[in-house]
């Protein structure tokens, strides 16, 4: 009887302790993500510019593309920009804004960056927006693809050289309508982006005469396994699924979908997210077949991106993806807007990233709008196995 | 109905590696009163180390190979940590000690492996699908159920039919005792730490081709650890058991059920488990006497 109370008194002791650290690892798993950007400050030749992308958590593999990029930009450059020597200052977005907003005040406030470069996290971004509008600084997103960063929140002072969310996914409605004899499954992660890129393609696609099978959201972070979701789209006879996830979320998704026969039956469409980068490397063959839209593809048949994917290769010997292409471009766009803004100013330089025209880059021509977000073309691309490498082949130009 | 009994065999196989990963854990804090909060990362050790050896659908050696490495290395690990959380006897400071521990082999790991996310294709004789219930099911979830079934046989023998496994119940129950009849206890406790670290670590290979390996894996595998523990009752083999193969059902058949509340019902079941039953449903109290 001793034995057993004593052990109760340390259950009783231990329990609530083992409830405590559950609920504290759910709420740091709440925490959100964010990307940041920075940007430069000049003095007499030399020009100060932010890049603020995450160099830790979830989101590093793509900060460390953003970065590849923007200085490979410099690299072909002789490390300038608009005739003034630029001195990069980094600093770590992280997941959220929590560590992405204070950095990006960091570079403005303290190393008086010129202008920001960067920012993966839409939540970080919108975070942002008010304290660039307000210090007039430049922000350059290179990756958050919020609708409202040049909606409803937009600023003369954020530019966005990457995508809107709901522009990418409404330029596969269309085609998918098309393509597709039969009713289409949604299904993305559950939240802001993957609502955006659903509502998005939901509206072309039904406006093409296409037929909604079933709509599903699944749990942000936390889905591993998606087996109850893929038998409950065999259960819908839908005839093709849409479908948004980024990161470690499309690497299981695709693998699961092959693995649990559905790749057979019923064609996979996404965001070129699904199977961009090294979320492509990790799916392998299992992503044979997915057919996505995106503004990029390292398969482009240009001069222009066959140029730019040896230099990559070169510098880095890894293939490019679209994140490196956003911030290379963010790099290009200053080029230009710096060589007309001799002060460097935030009002001079948003001036002259109203007049940068078009954009010669990897991923086509672009300009920006007039809510200072990418004008561009989308491609309809297709996995395919080629010489033992998955690669995104571009099958056509999507209007 | 079909869809349903494809969920709970998935659930199985989520219960079966849950099992595995959680087994450790209950049993280092049920019996030594020890929160190790470095479980996730030792299992991140073993994803890493399929990564390594067995990435690109393996030859079956090569997968048994990486479940033995893994084992051990979890094992030094575990022995390791054992060390550590010896020098103090306050929950709070074996928690950071042990958290500390996670963040340096996590950093460690991403460092070596980089930051992106790996798959681990199954051993390539078991990589197919079978039709189960009229649905394609991949062969290498089959095996996972059929290992949990085993450890489970293996571990209830061991700890609670064996001459050794009363050794460690003993133990538990009072250290003091056993020490007077002339057995080292310390070498039990670091003993049953090891073991509990390598299969977490073990568990990590096997879940490789299910679950990939990427930074934060640790802490949502944690995460789902610690649940299982306190649904299941500390220090209990068949706690863990019973609280694996619930967290296992809940995640796949109630995902199934009621997709709409996913992310809230792991929490829910732990919520009213923890209202209905404090202590978990099996504690060591049962396994002890058993």
């Amino acid at each position: 009887m001793i034995v057993l109370s004593a052990d109760l008194r340390m259950i009783r002791k231990s329990t609530p302790v083992l409830v405590f650290m559950a609920a504290a690892l759910v709420l740091s798993g709440c925490a959100g993500s964010s990307l940041d950007q920075s940007s430069g400050t000049q003095s007499s030749g030399t020009v100060k510019i932010g890049l603020l992308v995450p160099l830790s958590g979830v989101y590093a593999p793509l900060g460390e593309d953003m970065s590849n990029g923007f200085k490979l930009y410099l690299d072909q450059h002789g490390g300038k920009l608009g005739g003034r020597t630029a001195e990069v200052v980094s600093a770590d977005e992280g997941e959220g804004p929590q560590t992405g907003v204070p950095a990006a005040q960091k570079l403005v406030t303290q190393d008086q960056a010129a202008a920001v470069v960067g920012v993966v996290n839409s939540a970080t971004a919108l975070g942002l927006r008010d304290f660039f509008h307000e210090s007039q600084k430049p922000l350059l997103i290179a990756n958050a693809g919020a609708d409202d960063i040049t909606g409803a929140r937009k600023s003369e002072y954020v530019w966005r050289t990457s995508f809107a969310n709901g522009r990418v996914s409404a330029a596969l409605g269309s085609t998918v309508a098309k393509e597709v004899k039969g009713g289409v499954y949604l299904i993305a992660a559950d939240y802001a982006a993957g609502r955006e890129m659903v509502a998005g393609f939901r509206k072309t696609f039904e406006a093409a005469g296409g037929k909604v099978a079933g709509e599903k959201y699944t749990p942000f972070g936390k889905t591993q396994d998606f087996q109850p979701f893929l038998s409950a789209i065999r259960g819908s006879d839908a005839k093709a699924v849409y479908s948004f996830y980024a990161g470690a979320e499309a690497v299981s998704f695709v693998k699961q979908y092959q693995q649990f026969g559905l790749s057979g039956s019923t064609p996979l469409y996404g965001t070129g997210f699904l199977t961009e980068g090294g979320v492509l490397d990790a799916q392998g063959e299992a992503a044979v077949g997915v057919k996505t839209s995106l503004h990029y593809s390292t398969e482009l048949d240009t001069p222009r991106n066959k140029e730019f994917v040896a230099a990559y290769r070169k510098a880095y010997d890894e293939a490019p993806t679209v994140y490196a292409v956003q911030a290379y471009d963010a790099a290009s766009v200053l080029d230009k807007a710096l060589g007309s803004a001799p002060q460097a100013s935030g009002a001079e330089l948003v001036k002259a990233l109203g007049a940068v025209g078009t954009v010669d880059s990897p991923r086509g021509q672009w300009s920006f709008d007039a809510d200072h977000d990418a004008q561009q073309k989308y491609y309809l691309r297709e996995v395919r196995s080629s010489g033992g490498a998955v690669v995104n082949a571009v099958v056509s130009e999507l209007s | 109905m079909a869809t349903y009994l494809v969920s709970v065999l998935n659930g199985l196989a989520m219960g079966a590696l849950l099992f595995a990963i959680a087994l450790g854990l209950s049993l280092v804090f049920g019996m030594m009163d020890v929160l190790n909060l470095a479980h996730g990362a030792v299992y991140l050790v073993g994803a890493y180390i399929a990564v390594a050896l067995a990435a690109d659908g393996a030859s079956p050696a090569a997968f048994v190979l990486a479940v033995l490495l893994a084992g051990v290395a979890g094992a030094v690990l575990g022995g390791l940590l054992a060390g550590l959380t010896r020098a103090t006897p306050h929950h709070l400071d074996q928690a950071l000690l042990t958290l500390g521990v996670s963040l340096v082999v996590a950093e460690t790991l991403s460092a070596v492996f980089g930051n992106d996310v790996h798959s681990i294709a199954a051993p390539a004789p078991v990589a197919g699908s079978v039709t189960v219930f009229g649905e394609t099911y991949p062969v290498y979830r089959l095996l996972v159920i059929a290992f949990g079934l085993v450890l489970a046989a293996g571990v209830y023998v061991l700890v609670e039919r064996s001459p050794l496994g009363s050794l460690i119940r003993a133990t538990v129950a009072d250290r003091g005792m056993v020490s007077a009849l002339g057995v080292n206890t310390g070498r039990v406790l670091v003993g049953v730490f090891a073991a509990g670290a390598g299969l977490a670590a073990v568990g990590g290979v096997l879940a490789g081709p299910i679950l990939g390996a990427q930074p934060g894996l640790d802490e949502k595998v944690l995460l789902l650890a610690l649940v299982v523990v306190v649904i299941g009752g500390l220090g209990s083999v068949r706690g863990a058991l019973l609280g694996a193969v619930l967290i296992g059902q809940v995640q796949a058949l109630g995902t199934a059920l009621l997709p709409e509340y996913a992310s809230f019902l792991i929490f829910a079941a732990m919520g009213l488990v923890l209202l209905l039953r404090p202590a978990g449903l099996l504690p060591a109290r049962a396994a002890v006497h058993a």
